[in-house]
């Protein structure tokens, strides 16, 4: 196999090299993800391969093929179009706001004509896209000014505005977060970071008075005491953990899942998937799935280590947080350790826009990969 | 406008890098202590169910024991209660020195052998039995001892107060409590659901004083002559509802396994089946009658024994003379029952045998319930032997149930130990015409008066009935020093209320008697010292007659005896 040398002159390689250097493990782990996302939409929907299964599965496969896509396209490619898709993104979530689809109670959908389109999935891309590239011209000691803080706070702060008004309070929360941790690495002071934990956790009451829906407050004080409202706002995560503890070390087996097929779970086949999976293979099930998804971080962050461009670096960071996110939001929902917000379980939830977003996130993390010897100058110069 | 300067330079190398370097390891190990926290809780859940489970199917076993609901007796008189006990159980692996543990908890506790003790103790399970259902003083004292992995739990305890007053007929549990036995077992799941449901005792027909007069009066003839068992019935004649029904020897439910013998477990009453005599002349005396084949003044050859086949029918107390039909029954005449049944024909007597319940297994609450021994082919000299009493085998259940119908106007209904049956059982029918009743009612009294059960008759109250002498069945032939002498009776039998049987297994004679050991010398007096003890408690007034008004009749048609 060809590698580029990793000192002296960079000598491009082809398209066919690129491919062959694809990170194979990471490939297959994620398949496995997959994979079990399809077995248990297989269960859920009680040995029906084409109900859920099926579709999920064309799914996958699409993803799939975009996410080598991207990956093969050079990062400076993705480079130069950070910007301008951040500021397309953008319009469309304004757009939202003016000529948004409800639906569900929520305005989250903008139609293109030729297809529906939510663009605060698109934004988690884009803004760390833009957030890369931003701190892909200031080094460490540029991150430190207070300054150089404005424009990047603004960047994360308006989506945020924006998708919190749809209302899409678990969108926020990501880009949010996503944004934050790309700031971390950057190099933005670390003191602020603690100043902003602890003004959170002073604002959350603030928040709940004045700023959240009612749901969205019913949710949060459920969540504080699920047993508050058990049929009602704290149904599904008490369901959830009766149906999580229920599994056991090893589970009732496919298909077996009193709890899940009996209907007293909602959702099962979307948000609570998890416990689906935990209530059927047991506890042992659920720590295979969470490893498997520690192991996708664990090459990502291996990945950002390796990348010789701080843009690819901070691009794989923002990536795999964003992953992590997903996986740690949902899957703390859904045990009761945190409010029911609606995030799905990345790749093994049934929906195609989450596994959309999280493939091509991940085709990002791989383009790093295959670009990581690029040297790319502050300006975006190649050499 | 892009110019190339001195920033266009790659990041340097240094403290930009080992600062994203490390932000970037702090980052991952945040993520993956989240991730971990993540596993803690899923894996707590988890076990959390598996401990739930464990301890559901272990220590809160005595949460899912059932609970049963009381037997009482038809006055609301408790028979059996549910008590809550403590067990001793122990965690082996959390046991540390199990010999001394043993012989501390064997000192403690009574009945238990501390080599058992030890070896379960070091047992590698988590679980095992230390003593179950103790006293407050021996939990107290194993408390006391402060030793490791000792658990004490709640268990319920059957309690039956009336002792081994009510062994057969109430029965006793597992240490499960799980009915083993008589009505326990056979409602072993009503019981439960009425304890669920709240809905109160089982009630039985059964009268505890009623009860602890026959059991008085059986012992006192068992132990009288030296009897080997006794079983004894009362029973409403007009309802068919048992009110005693006891069984010699019996034990003790409160500790059934202290029992000495296996015979103590046997129900003599409704289990037991024997060859019951001359009580079947009763059944042949009302087949004649009902069927018309004889009327009381036919009279009928008794001068010689029978040869029939290869057996000979005689009479125990020949009168070498013909008789009719009071006769035949006072004297109880075998020779006399026989030719009548020829008359009838086997087929009229099978059938009229079937009629009464006498042929089958009686549908009776009790899984103590004996299926009857019947003569396999029907012919004449079974049908004679069968007229008699022998060759057939029954219990005292059908006895006291067949002649109750044959008393009370000739209703025949359902044996039942419950107060209240379920209607639906209910089987009641026409066996025998009143008229024929009657006669059967006069020919019982007569033989009280006058026959061989004269020392039957309680003062006071008209009791009519019928000796029963059987030969005990030993290969090849019967043993004349084995009897079986039972007793059937009503009172008052010119309106029969109750039905009396008594029935001693194997008595002796004895000096009293003139060394006689026949039903009408040991069984027949257990009737006159039962009927006058009983008749207030069940509200049976003293007689003002003397005599049934049929019975006078008869009697003006009885040849005088000749004394010699």
């Amino acid at each position: 196999m060809s590698r580029t040398v990793r000192s002296g002159f960079y000598k491009r390689p082809t398209l066919w090299q690129r491919a062959n250097d694809m990170h194979w493990m990471l490939l297959t782990t994620i398949c496995l993800i997959a994979g079990i996302g399809v077995t248990m939409l297989y269960s859920v929907a009680l040995g029906d391969f084409s109900s859920l299964a099926y579709t999920q599965l064309t799914r996958f496969g699409v993803s799939l093929c975009v996410m080598l896509g991207v990956a093969l396209v050079h990062i400076r490619v993705w480079w130069q179009l950070s910007y301008p898709l951040y500021f397309i993104v953008l319009a469309l979530l304004i757009a939202v706001e003016f000529i948004g689809v409800t639906r569900g109670g929520a305005q989250r959908w903008v139609d293109l004509g030729f297809m529906v389109l939510q663009p605060s999935e698109l934004m988690k891309i884009a803004l760390i896209l833009a957030l890369a590239r931003f701190y892909h011209a200031r080094d460490g000691l540029a991150a430190r000014q207070y300054r150089q803080l404005i424009v990047p706070a603004l960047m994360i702060a308006i989506p945020c505005a924006l998708v919190v008004r749809q209302p899409d309070l678990g969108t926020t929360l990501l880009l949010a977060m996503g944004g934050v941790a790309i700031l971390f690495v950057a190099g933005v002071r670390a003191r602020l970071f603690a100043i902003a934990a602890v003004l959170t956790i002073i604002a959350i009451p603030v928040g709940l008075n004045f700023f959240m829906k009612d749901y969205q407050v019913e949710r949060v004080m459920t969540f504080l005491n699920p047993e508050r409202d058990p049929l009602g706002a704290g149904y599904h995560a008490n369901q959830s953990m009766i149906a999580l503890g229920s599994g056991g070390l090893t589970g009732k087996g496919l298909m077996q899942g009193t709890q899940t097929h009996l209907d007293f779970l909602p959702e099962k086949q979307t948000d609570f998937i998890f416990t689906a999976l935990a209530e059927e293979f047991g506890f042992m099930g659920g720590v295979t799935l969470i490893g498997l998804y520690l192991l996708v971080l664990v090459y990502a962050y291996k990945i950002a280590l390796s990348s010789r461009n701080h843009f690819g670096r901070l691009l794989a960071i923002g990536m795999a947080t964003t992953l992590f996110l997903y996986v740690f939001i949902n899957i703390a929902m859904v045990m009761g350790l945190a409010p029911v917000v609606g995030v799905p379980l990345p790749l093994v939830s049934y929906g195609g826009s989450a596994m959309l977003t999280v493939m091509v996130g991940l085709g990002f993390v791989m383009s790093v990969h295959l670009h990581r010897d690029v040297l790319m100058s502050r300006q975006g110069h190649v050499r | 406008m892009r110019t190339i300067t001195a920033q266009d330079t790659p990041i340097a190398p240094g403290r930009t890098l080992r600062s994203v370097r490390s932000r970037i390891i702090f980052t991952v190990m945040l993520f993956g202590l989240a991730f971990a926290g993540l596993s803690v809780r899923v894996v707590d859940l988890g076990l959390s169910a598996e401990a739930s489970a464990w301890s559901a199917a272990r220590s809160g076993a005595a949460d899912m024991l059932p609970a049963r609901a009381d037997i009482v007796d038809r006055n609301g008189t408790l028979l059996a209660t549910d008590l809550k006990t403590i067990s001793i159980s122990a965690n082996p692996q959390k046991v540390q020195h199990s010999g001394e543990a043993a012989q501390q908890l064997a000192q403690v506790l009574g009945g238990v052998d501390p080599a058992v003790l030890e070896h379960r103790l070091s047992s590698t399970s988590s679980f095992a039995w230390i003593k179950r259902k103790v006293t407050p003083e021996e939990q107290h004292a194993v408390n006391q001892l402060g030793i490791p992995g000792i658990t004490f739990r709640d268990e319920i305890q059957r309690l039956y107060p009336q002792g081994s007053l009510t062994a057969h007929v109430v029965g006793y549990n597992s240490i499960d409590n799980e009915g083993l036995s008589g009505l326990e077992r056979a409602f072993d799941e009503e019981l439960r659901d009425r304890a669920a449901d709240n809905e109160g005792p089982l009630r039985l027909a059964l009268d505890m004083r009623v009860q602890h007069a026959m059991h008085e009066e059986l012992g006192a003839a068992m132990r009288q002559f030296n009897a080997a068992g006794a079983a004894g019935i009362v029973m409403d004649a007009r309802t068919s509802q048992v009110v005693a029904l006891v069984s010699l020897p019996d034990f003790d439910p409160n500790d059934p396994g202290s029992a000495a013998a296996d015979r103590q477990y046997m129900n003599r009453a409704s289990q037991g089946v024997y060859e019951m005599g001359s009580t079947f002349k009763t059944y042949t005396m009302a087949l004649a009658l009902e069927h018309g084949v004889a009327s009381m003044d036919d009279a009928y050859d008794a001068t010689h024994p029978i040869q029939i086949s290869r057996f000979t029918i005689r009479d125990d107390h020949p009168k070498a003379r013909w008789l009719n039909l009071p006769e035949i029954f006072m004297y109880s005449s075998n020779i006399g029952t026989a030719r009548i049944v020829a008359d009838a024909g086997n087929g009229l007597q099978k059938d009229f045998m079937q009629t009464l319940g006498l042929l089958n297994r009686p549908d009776f609450e009790l899984p103590e319930t004996g299926t009857p021994m019947v003569p396999e082919n029907w012919r004449n000299v079974q049908s004679m032997t069968v007229s008699y009493g022998y060759g057939i085998a029954v219990s005292g259940l059908q006895v006291a149930n067949s002649i109750a119908a044959l008393v009370n106007g000739g209703t025949l209904h359902r044996p039942t130990l419950l107060l209240n049956p379920d209607a639906r059982d209910d089987i009641s029918r026409q066996v025998i015409s009143a008229e024929t009743s009657e006669q059967v009612q006069a020919l019982m009294r007569l033989v009280v008066e006058k026959g061989t059960g004269r020392n039957a008759d309680a003062p006071g109250y008209l009791v009519g009935g019928k000796t029963g002498t059987a030969e005990k069945s030993t290969y090849g032939g019967y043993n004349r020093d084995a009897l079986v002498t039972s007793f059937v009776a009503a009172f008052p039998i010119d309106d029969p209320q109750y039905v009396v049987f008594v029935m001693l297994d194997e008595p002796k004679g004895n000096e009293s008697t003139y060394g006689f050991a026949g039903a009408g010398w040991t069984a027949a007096p257990i009737v006159r010292g039962l009927v006058p003890r009983i008749a207030p408690l069940l509200g049976v007034a003293p007689s003002k007659d003397d005599s049934h008004p049929m019975t006078r009749e008869l009697v003006r048609m009885i040849t005088p005896e000749v004394r010699s």
